[in-house]
């Protein structure tokens, strides 16, 4: 698969620090997102050392076999998946073990979303109430659950979608990274298209901007950084009361069969041609 | 508690409580109150409590909710009233107390909180416990298990029986196609079933499916025994006991 992607952050209109925090590995097409959370500027702390510590196992060469895995994995995944969620475990570990080394970080955590494609494999890791979406043919879909209180009782029935939007307490989640000693990750695996848009965002975006708005501008919008542009400025156009952070993958074609060569040729050749009539 | 009762020309059909949880009202036998009648929408309406009134709220359906005789898409509810969907009426008793919403029970005295915190484990037990305490119904279908299922019943695939198991499923030639598509000139992906929430729902990839004989433009809920075609494949969606 061809691999184009960008990503921006964005202070917001209301805060002064920026909490969030992201990594794209173009070499690994690993991809990784958090928003901090905490007092003070604890928040940036917990970010970047969840998407550092993430980075940083993925990358570890031969880890692949050797690595110690933190959880329990599914025998059915990838080495890539069982690596990512291992690295979340880590990940949450070492936020832990620093809020409780250091008092006055105590409290401080984040939320994480990743996304490591291998050909056509996708692998997700994920806890909290950032999200990743996948855009497919026009159609958008969350492929994450949020670990939110107001999210778990919609799922329950107990709010109904339009009260849980209204509610005070959407920022309460049940799930984080550095919250406790252990946690539960939400892994997930699925094949990717050609022509397939992948987005990770924290809640900076989504609480401001549509899902029907988010997949017109992925749609419109071709260039990856210019699409995570569109979004954050329709966020702040709304307010843009907390920090906001897009990621924006697009997949394409990985053969180039004598179908697309001919064309492709076709229209390099047309170009050419555009540009020595112009000079 | 407030109580709402179908009634079928002078007889009570089936009679349903109103908790802290809306009450959905359709023709899909999902519904806490489904009403079986070509004249009412799937999803039709639901009534709920808002700030310690009944609310009924109708959801965009075809032929309208009234309530007496006035058509609303969303009104208050009082003791007493009837609320008409199609050829049947839903008598409102709203003598019972209201419950407190959770949500806005708790808002007097926790702060306002803007900045992201996390629940720990006894405070979450306790939040969702208390919660599903006003809720009837909290796991939903945690009884029965049911296993959405992909039949063929025309067209050439891979296997004549598929598992919905993941959260995405593609329908095409692609080797990487859940239910693979065989033939000349099929799409890699001619469609795609998502699983979100409140169910699964079929959208357009190449090709446009069509549900119950309907060409679909986007996302669509699938229920129960719904026929699907696309690309020549003809497949049944049934949820598997």
């Amino acid at each position: 698969m061809r691999i184009v992607s960008g990503g921006v952050t964005d202070l917001g209109r209301v805060r002064t620090n920026n909490e969030d925090c992201f990594r794209i590995v173009e070499s690994l097409s690993l991809f990784v997102l958090a928003d901090g959370m905490g007092g003070e500027a604890h928040g940036e702390v917990a970010s970047a050392m969840a998407v550092e510590t993430i980075v940083k196992f993925c990358m570890e060469q031969g880890a692949g076999a050797g690595a110690a895995l933190l959880a329990n994995a599914e025998p059915s995944w990838t080495e890539k998946t069982k690596r990512l969620t291992s690295a979340v475990h880590l990940a949450n570990k070492t936020i832990y073990e620093a809020a409780e080394a250091h008092p006055e970080q105590h409290g401080m955590g984040a939320t994480l979303t990743a996304a490591w494609i291998d050909g056509s494999k996708l692998s997700i890791a994920h806890v909290g109430d950032s999200r990743a979406y996948l855009l497919r043919s026009g159609n958008l879909q969350q492929l994450t659950t949020d670990h939110s209180l107001v999210a778990e009782q919609v799922r329950r029935g107990i709010l109904t979608p339009a009260e849980a939007e209204e509610s005070e307490m959407q920022s309460v989640l049940l799930r984080a990274l550095g919250a406790l000693p252990d946690i539960e990750v939400d892994t997930d695996e699925h094949i990717l298209f050609a022509r397939d848009i992948l987005m990770l965002c924290c809640d900076g975006l989504t609480r401001m901007v549509t899902e029907p708005e988010i997949a017109g501008t992925l749609q419109a919008e071709i260039d990856p950084t210019k699409a995570a542009e569109k979004l954050i400025a329709l966020a702040n156009e709304r307010g843009g009361v907390d920090n906001i952070t897009v990621i924006v993958v697009r997949v394409g074609a990985e053969s180039r069969g004598w179908f697309s060569w001919l064309f492709g040729g076709g229209r390099r050749k047309a170009a050419g041609n555009g540009a020595a009539g112009g000079s | 508690m407030a109580k709402l009762s179908l009634m079928f020309e002078e007889k009570t059909v089936k009679e349903v409580p109103v908790g802290s949880r809306p009450v959905s009202i359709g023709r899909s036998p999902d519904n806490d109150l489904p009403v079986d009648n070509l004249a009412v929408s799937n999803y039709h309406a639901r009534v709920y409590f808002e700030g310690g009134r009944l609310v009924v709220e109708d959801l965009d359906s075809l032929n309208g909710t009234f309530v007496n005789d006035l058509r609303v898409e969303r009104a208050t509810l009082h003791d007493g009233d009837s609320i008409w969907i199609g050829k049947h009426h839903i008598k409102v008793d709203a003598s019972g107390d209201a419950p407190v919403p959770w949500d806005t029970g708790r808002k007097a005295s926790a702060p306002r909180i803007n900045e992201t915190m996390v629940l720990d484990t006894k405070a979450r037990r306790d939040m969702l416990q208390q919660a599903a305490a006003t809720g009837e119904r909290v796991q939903f279908a945690s009884g029965r298990l049911k296993v959405p299922t992909l039949l063929v019943v025309g067209g050439r695939t891979d296997q004549k029986e598929y598992m919905l198991t993941n959260k995405l499923t593609v329908i095409g030639k692609s080797a990487m196609a859940t239910v693979k598509v065989k033939g000349w000139f099929k799409p890699p992906m001619a469609a795609q079933i998502n699983q979100r929430d409140d169910g699964f729902y079929i959208g357009p990839g190449d090709k446009m499916p069509t549900v119950n004989g309907t060409a679909i433009t986007g996302p669509v809920r699938l229920n129960d025994g719904d026929v699907i075609e696309v690309c020549g494949v003809r497949m049944n969606f049934i949820f598997r006991e």
